[in-house]
């Protein structure tokens, strides 16, 4: 098996004793979909609580000392990292599905109408939203632990609320090239993609580089 | 291969404190003690080894590999015992195995089982449900079950009673019987050096002060006693260090300088004798 696996792998058994906890945390977000009668907001808000539990993996080691086990197995610590940002994306796609079976369904029986272009819609804003949090939150765990770290979180809405200032005072009108792309759901959504991967891959390489020169 | 552990011209640099120019190595086949008071740099030493802390300067290969530019092959074959658990409190003793043995393509199930059968473990229970002895076999349980070459310990004896030190010390024993397996611990308790180490790398305020066997390094020093009279300013200087009473002196001499001492009682010193006295520098206490 490949190491990166293997550490996904490990990363998995240290959060299953809190799987239950998890779950049970994904229930909040249908309450809230059913309360705003919005598929939207109710799968936003699944994908921003599934990205504050990641941090999970990094309290547990901490708590445990587990820095420790991490320095002494054979494995590179490139694939440490790699297999905690797989293991951690794993996460959100699980949170994701069940959110994407069991909010339209509620929100059927409340008498809304739910299309897939809903549902895509509401994965396509939860995984940017996911994406966001977590290239943030994963390189602040490995810098400054799981308590410091959490400050992370907060980059992603400071960063809205600095761009967005900027964005407004754009005549979309008179750029062509904002035109088209507002315009074109599909060239949107393969921009969001590609800013996604990109966002991701530069988080791994701070996330490494941190690990590589981080002393236990 | 005759080195296990090699460590060369080992360095570190903190704000408050330096470890220098540490080597010594540790062959095939024995136990090596790394002594030294709290704070004299064992554990760094074995942090560095580890490469868990970055070395300022030095060289580190473990059965042959650099620790760092081949660390994964280095690590293969390493077990590492640390003073406390590293595994999940929560984890069940066969959740640890399922956890650790992928990292490990030697990991044997059937040894790991016999393991801890020998070593009264439950696998059933969890890690926090194990005293701290039993914590201490577990991680012993998983460096057997994929035949580390090399184990290191970080001060295991620390907190155990006289009975699971005892225990663990006839463990240690008994892997190196075959001449395959190395052990490198550190401790400051002297007397499980007496027992069980073949060679003594001894670090005091973050520099060597010995490496090498033990028979050697208790040889190196001797015991003397006298009265006040006899103690002189020129005999002093000779003494690594010097323990006065209200009747006399005891010190501690190097034996190549026993001729000048001829005319005190002399005595074999022990590892703590050596151990205190060298840490006082030759500060006399009373």
């Amino acid at each position: 098996m490949n190491n990166i696996w293997k550490s996904a792998k490990l990363d998995f058994s240290l959060v299953k004793p809190y799987v239950k906890t998890i779950c049970l945390i994904m229930i909040l977000p249908i309450v809230f979909a059913a309360v705003n009668r919005s598929l939207l907001t109710g799968i936003s808000f699944a994908m921003c609580l599934i990205a504050k539990t990641t941090g999970y993996t990094f309290s547990i080691t901490e708590k445990n000392s587990m820095e420790r086990l991490y320095g002494i197995l054979p494995i590179r610590k490139s694939d440490m990292v790699i297999g905690r940002y797989i293991f951690m994306i794993i996460m959100g796609f699980a949170a994701l599905i069940f959110s994407l079976v069991a909010h339209p369904i509620l929100l059927t029986i409340l008498g809304e109408t739910i299309s897939i272009f809903d549902c895509m819609n509401a994965a396509s804003i939860g995984i940017f939203l996911f994406a966001l949090y977590t290239v943030f939150q994963l390189p602040g765990y490995y810098k400054l632990g799981s308590i410091k770290g959490r400050v992370f979180l907060y980059i992603p809405v400071a960063g809205f609320l600095i761009t967005l200032l900027p964005i407004t005072q754009i005549p979309v009108g008179e750029s062509k090239l904002l035109f088209t792309v507002i315009n074109s759901p599909a060239l949107l959504m393969l921009l969001a993609v590609i800013f996604v991967i990109v966002m991701y891959v530069i988080s791994i390489l701070v996330s490494i580089k941190i690990l590589k020169n981080k002393e236990v | 291969m005759n080195n296990y552990l090699e460590v060369r011209n080992l360095s570190k640099s903190f704000e408050s404190f330096q470890l220098r120019d540490i080597t010594f190595s540790l062959p095939k086949g024995y136990i090596m003690g790394l002594i030294g008071p709290n704070g004299s740099g064992k554990t760094t030493t074995i942090k560095l080894i580890l490469n868990m802390l970055k070395r300022t300067s030095g060289e580190v290969k473990i059965l042959g590999f650099d620790n760092i530019t081949n660390e994964q092959e280095a690590k293969r074959n390493l077990g590492v015992v640390f003073d406390s658990n590293y595994f999940s409190d929560e984890w069940k003793i066969s959740q640890v195995e399922k956890s650790v043995s992928s990292f490990y393509e030697n990991w044997d199930t059937q040894k790991f089982s016999e393991t801890l059968k020998r070593f009264h473990i439950q696998p059933s229970k969890r890690v926090k449900e194990l005293s701290k002895g039993m914590q201490m076999k577990l991680m012993l349980a998983c460096a057997f079950s994929y035949d580390a070459k090399l184990l290191i310990l970080d001060e295991p004896t620390s907190g155990l009673d006289p009975v699971s030190r005892d225990e663990l010390l006839n463990i240690l024993s008994e892997y190196i019987e075959d001449g395959e397996h190395s052990v490198l611990f550190s401790t400051h308790i002297t007397g499980d050096l007496e027992r069980a180490a073949d060679y003594i790398t001894y670090i005091s305020y973050g520099e060597l002060f010995f490496s090498g066997g033990k028979d050697e390094f208790i040889d190196r020093f001797r015991i003397v006693k006298g009265g006040c009279e006899e103690l002189s300013a020129d005999l002093g200087k000779k003494m690594i260090g010097i323990r006065n009473f209200s009747t006399g002196f005891e010190a501690l001499v190097k034996t190549e300088d026993l001729k000048q001492f001829a005319h005190l009682n002399v005595e074999p010193a022990t590892i703590d004798d050596i151990v205190v006295f060298t840490s006082k520098r030759g500060e006399q206490y009373e």
